[in-house]
């Protein structure tokens, strides 16, 4: 059987049930393409055929009693802020060059516990600060829809790997958006839990309370079956929920529309390309036809989540990145004189621009005199949107968006203004701030032929009925082929 | 807008050294940022109102029992620098 | 300068930090042992690295309100973990978890005993727990980092600058230590840095309302070193300010070979901590429930062992008091007693004898050369009348010179007492026919030289004569 790698989970399992290809195969499919496509996109920072080959023997070696494995022989490409014993770990920066994982995630743990198999690690902007992937001290990664385009960010990496056909499943992290900005921008399906559904232990921290660990896939059930596997309390992690995990990819059975009310905030859909609307209206009518019911919903004071974002974000990163600091690991400057100008230097050199600028953004906004007027106001004014949500949700099963204003930019478009590139989040941020489960599913296409993104925003551990909801849309649209 | 000298104490107190090109770079471009901040002033918030993001049923304690972390040297293998199984740098004259 | 010290006030607050008594660390489950070899009590979470997450130990918390209840504080029934930033090479996260706005206890007090026999309570402003730093140690190339201590569980106990003088800073200390110890809170031993006081130390002209400018001296690692300390402070502040100088805010520390504070560091333009509550841990949530189970196993607090030392030992309140300062010297006492079965010898013996001689060898109870039942075994000597009184403290001497066994001594040096009435009665022969004069005498009417005779027998036993017995003989013999 040939083009193994463009087999999405479902069928890789379906195929490995029937015994029509091994995992060995698979595995050296997707390597060929990766060894293709790879040194174009800059998608993944470290391919190891040697690695990915000894497990898929090891694999294909525990026979048919692997079998009832949730993700048997499935490759899945790691955004390069997980830690995974035996590979790097860069986070996208020059600081952690060389760094070797001395353990592995949690929720990596999971997956290969469920018998996936690790594919690549990740681009990704450094630290996960960006939505362009132009952030990497690793050079950026392209589009696969459009090489000249970014895949956003920031797990750029991991939504174009799945977008090539080198896996069909990647990890990535999102703190405001970047799981579900670059799934709309490399038209996949990407989720962003709710906050405390899957642990964060070994991910490299960005914003303590906003990041979560996500999916990438070309399809929901895809999707549906990664996230049931990685989900649910991790001792490890004092931020993770006890709450049960439901059987994601069983509730997906369940698709009718016509006891679902979805939300929509007309007022917030301003300044979006026209393209987006349209695509945005059109599947908002669909989903009608198809028996939900919509309504309006207000959500006012979403529109100040990008102050509170980029005050809160910053903030706690300032303190995450503090660790990097040239004397336990990583990167150290050479010219140093005395301890203190090893941190300057080994910090001032290790860490790329817009990291530097979140750092010193961070570093203010919770430095004496400022506090109040920034940090604490943020925390007080995230609350507010979170009641937005909160309101919005006893009328509405799912609040819907777009993921983001636009489809994919050039390389180079919204690099030189910081508020620009920060708008492309404008739609995902205010998810994360309050803690909500939020999917990105495809829905259709520009005038370019560039994917355009839903995004679907659901009750705190609802992510079962977000799925749901995903999949009744796909079974309208039918799924995206990849380019 | 910030002064380049609060750039400079910033970037001290984060311990990042900046060349004078940078300095003026991030004068610029965190006084845009802020500036656009400064519309969270006038909205109305209560004290003490601030978000609780952490699930109310997550686990709030750890059994006192010792584990032992079973690859150490995975520990100090990244180590820029050791010495006497130490983590090594310019010797610093007083404690915090 | 005694004049000069009229003239001013101290004003003295404490710091301290203990560590707790767990097994585990603080956020991790590394093993809180002392001494181990270099970086071998690491994890990912204690080294700082990347995507490690803490995780609160529940028996640090519980050993933290035990303190909070026997300090009487407020306790808070969800208190806040937070952040504090700053770089330093034994911190490997950049940060240290602490508490900051809302601590997990405030308002608290402890009464001591001051010297006059006066009791006097202190404030305690809050308690909240921390992790330790690691440690820098300097090596041939420069320093290294040892993280083995990096996260073990702290509680800092700070006072209100309650304190005028370093007696009272002192009592205060050995007060709190006790508590803690008693407890189980916290071991105690200061030479391993387990127990640790910064004290903080200002002057003002006496009546005067407002603060001078404060002192801070850090880490002093015996009770002596801090009341030395703190007095060498005062009259080096004293002196500046009558010579018109000013003080600067400073950090400082005691050098014991010189007895004198030295300069640390200049407090630079106040640090910046940027201090904001720890993202990755919820409120820490201190329920009703579970501060009535912690109650009902709280180990015997000083003030609940004393009373109990009035009650089954028929001891004076004063007594019990000084028997209870410690918890090691409570235990030394109730060991000795059970081997004695005399509580109100043992109580004297332990109160006046062993903790006089420890105190002028600048020794403390634990390190006595005496142990709890060799000074039964001596009392129960003297009850069966082996040895007299006399005799015994000379025993003890050699006890506690040697720490040898009282039987021992008093075998090898032939001090049994002499109980046989014929050698007793033998040795007053002797005593009578070497003094006739005397013995004329006391047959004429002086009484008195009954005493004279006694000795003259005792000395003719060296010593060894049951004293009892020697007066009833020679009374015997003369009249």
């Amino acid at each position: 059987m040939s083009n193994l790698n463009q087999l999405d989970i479902q069928s890789l399992l379906a195929g490995y049930e029937k015994k029509q290809f091994t995992v060995s195969e698979v595995a050296e499919s997707c390597l060929k393409i990766i060894g293709e496509k790879n040194a174009k996109l800059n998608a993944l920072l470290e391919i190891s055929s040697e690695k990915v080959m000894k497990r898929a023997k090891e694999l294909d070696g525990q026979g048919s009693s692997s079998g009832k494995l949730k993700l048997y022989g499935v490759p899945i490409a790691i955004k390069d802020n997980f830690l995974v014993k035996g590979w790097q770990c860069t986070a996208g920066s020059k600081i952690l060059e060389g760094y070797r994982s001395p353990y592995t995630a949690t929720s990596v743990k999971r997956l290969e516990e469920a018998g996936a198999l690790i594919i690549g690690k990740a681009n990704c902007d450094e630290f996960a600060m960006g939505s362009s992937n132009e952030n990497s001290a690793y050079g950026p990664c392209r589009n696969p829809w459009d090489l000249e385009r970014v895949p956003g960010g920031s797990s750029g990496g991991s939504a174009a790997a799945v977008a090539a056909s080198m896996c069909p499943a990647a990890l990535g992290t999102d703190t405001g958006g970047s799981i579900r900005q670059p799934a709309s921008l490399c038209g996949l399906v990407g989720v962003k839990p709710s906050y405390g559904r899957v642990s964060r232990y070994g991910i490299v921290s960005y914003a303590s309370s906003l990041d979560q660990v996500g999916p990438l896939s070309q399809t929901v059930w895809d999707s549906a079956r990664v996230l049931e596997v990685m989900s649910g309390f991790d001792p490890h992690d004092a931020t993770t929920s006890k709450m049960a995990v439901p059987d994601f990819t069983q509730s997906l059975r369940e698709t009718s529309l016509s006891q679902v009310t979805l939300g929509i905030a007309p007022a917030w859909l301003e300044g979006v390309d026209s393209d987006v609307k349209k695509a945005f209206d059109a599947s908002i009518d669909a989903l009608k036809k198809s028996g939900a019911k919509i309504i309006e919903v207000d959500l006012p004071r979403t529109r100040y989540s990008l102050s509170v974002y980029y005050l809160i974000a910053p903030s706690e990163a300032s303190s995450n990145l503090a660790r990097f600091d040239g004397v336990h690991y990583g990167f150290r400057a050479k010219d140093f004189t005395d301890s203190e100008t090893l941190y300057r230097l080994s910090r001032g050199q290790g860490f790329g621009k817009e990291v530097k600028l979140r750092i010193m953004l961070g570093t203010y906004a919770l430095s004496a005199g400022y506090y109040d007027a920034f940090y604490l106001k943020a925390t007080q004014v995230r609350r507010l949107i979170q009641q937005d949500f909160e309101d919005a949700h006893k009328k509405c099963d799912a609040v819907l968006v777009p993921t983001s204003p636009s489809t994919a930019f050039k390389l180079g478009e919204k690099s030189d203004d910081p508020l620009k590139m920060y708008l492309s989040d404008i739609f995902t941020l205010p998810v994360n701030l309050a803690g909500l489960p939020g999917i990105s599913v495809p829905c259709g296409l520009d005038q370019q032929g560039l994917p355009i993104g839903l995004q679907m925003i659901g009750r705190p551990f609802d992510e079962a009925k977000l799925l749901q909801i995903a999949k009744s849309h796909e079974q309208i649209h039918g799924v995206l082929k990849r380019p | 807008m910030l002064t380049k000298e609060e750039v400079l104490k910033i970037a001290r107190l984060a311990r990042l050294e900046l060349t004078d090109d940078e300095v003026s770079f991030y004068q610029n471009r965190l006084g845009r940022v802020l500036d656009y901040m400064t519309e969270l002033k006038g909205i109305e918030t209560r004290e003490g109102t601030g978000v609780r993001h952490v699930p109310l049923d997550s686990e709030k304690f750890r059994n006192d029992e010792v584990v032992t972390f079973p690859d150490k040297e995975a520990l100090l293998q990244n180590a820029p620098a050791l010495e006497e199984g130490g983590f090594l740098l310019p010797a610093i004259m007083e404690t915090e | 300068m005694s004049d000069l010290r009229e003239k001013y006030e101290a004003v003295i607050g404490l710091e301290v930090h203990a560590q707790l008594l767990t097994k585990s660390k603080m956020f991790c489950a590394c093993a809180n042992q002392y001494g181990a070899e270099i970086n071998t009590n690491i994890c990912p979470v204690c080294t700082g690295q990347p995507g490690a997450l803490p995780t609160v130990n529940q028996r640090a918390v519980e050993l933290g309100i035990r303190a909070a209840i026997a300090l009487d504080c407020q306790i808070r029934s969800e208190s806040i973990f937070a952040r504090k930033n700053y770089f330093y090479p034994d911190l490997p996260k950049g940060y240290q978890i602490s508490q900051y706005e809302k601590p997990y206890c405030e308002h608290g007090k402890i009464t001591v005993r001051l010297k006059s026999g006066e009791e006097k309570t202190f404030g305690i402003t809050r308690i909240h727990f921390e992790e330790d730093a690691g440690k820098n140690v300097h090596a041939s190339h420069g320093t290294v980092v040892n993280l083995n201590r990096a996260g073990v569980p702290l509680i800092e106990i700070v006072s209100e600058p309650d304190m005028r003088n370093s007696h009272e800073a002192g009592q205060y200390l050995r007060a709190l230590h006790s508590i803690l110890r008693y407890g189980d809170i916290c071991d105690g031993n200061m030479e391993q840095g387990n127990f640790r006081c910064d004290a903080n130390i200002s002057v003002r002209k006496r009546g005067e309302t407002k603060f001078g400018t404060k002192v801070e001296l850090k880490n002093i690692n015996s009770f002596r070193f801090v009341e030395k300390a703190i007095d060498y402070e005062i009259d080096r502040q004293i002196d500046m300010v009558e010579k018109n100088e000013p003080i600067r805010q400073q950090t400082r520390t005691w050098n014991s070979a010189k007895n004198i504070t030295e300069l640390m560091r200049e407090k630079e333009s106040a640090h910046d901590y940027r201090y904001f509550p720890e993202p990755d841990l919820s409120p820490l949530v201190i329920s009703s429930a579970w501060l009535e189970d912690i109650k009902k196993v709280m180990p015997e607090m000083p003030v609940q062992v004393r009373e109990r030392f009035q009650k089954e030992y028929g001891l004076s309140d004063y007594d019990a008091g000084v028997l209870t300062a410690s918890k090691d010297l409570a235990l030394y006492y109730q060991e000795a007693v059970k081997v004695s079965n005399n509580s109100k010898a043992s109580a004297n013996w332990v109160a006046n004898e062993l903790l006089g001689r420890l105190n002028a060898a600048g020794k403390e109870i634990d390190q006595s050369p005496v142990k709890s039942d060799q000074l039964g075994d001596l009392i129960i000597r003297i009850d069966k009348s082996e040895i007299s009184g006399k005799i015994a403290k000379t025993v003890f001497e050699e006890m506690f010179a040697t720490g040898r066994n009282p039987g021992d001594i008093i075998k090898e040096k032939g001090l049994v007492q002499i109980s046989d009435t014929g050698a007793i009665e033998a040795a007053i022969d002797k005593v009578i026919a070497a003094n006739p004069t005397q013995v004329a005498d006391y047959k004429a009417g002086k009484v008195k030289l009954l005493a004279f005779f006694v000795g003259q027998v005792m000395k003719e036993t060296k010593g060894q004569a049951n004293p009892g017995m020697v007066n009833e003989l020679v009374k015997k013999k003369l009249d």
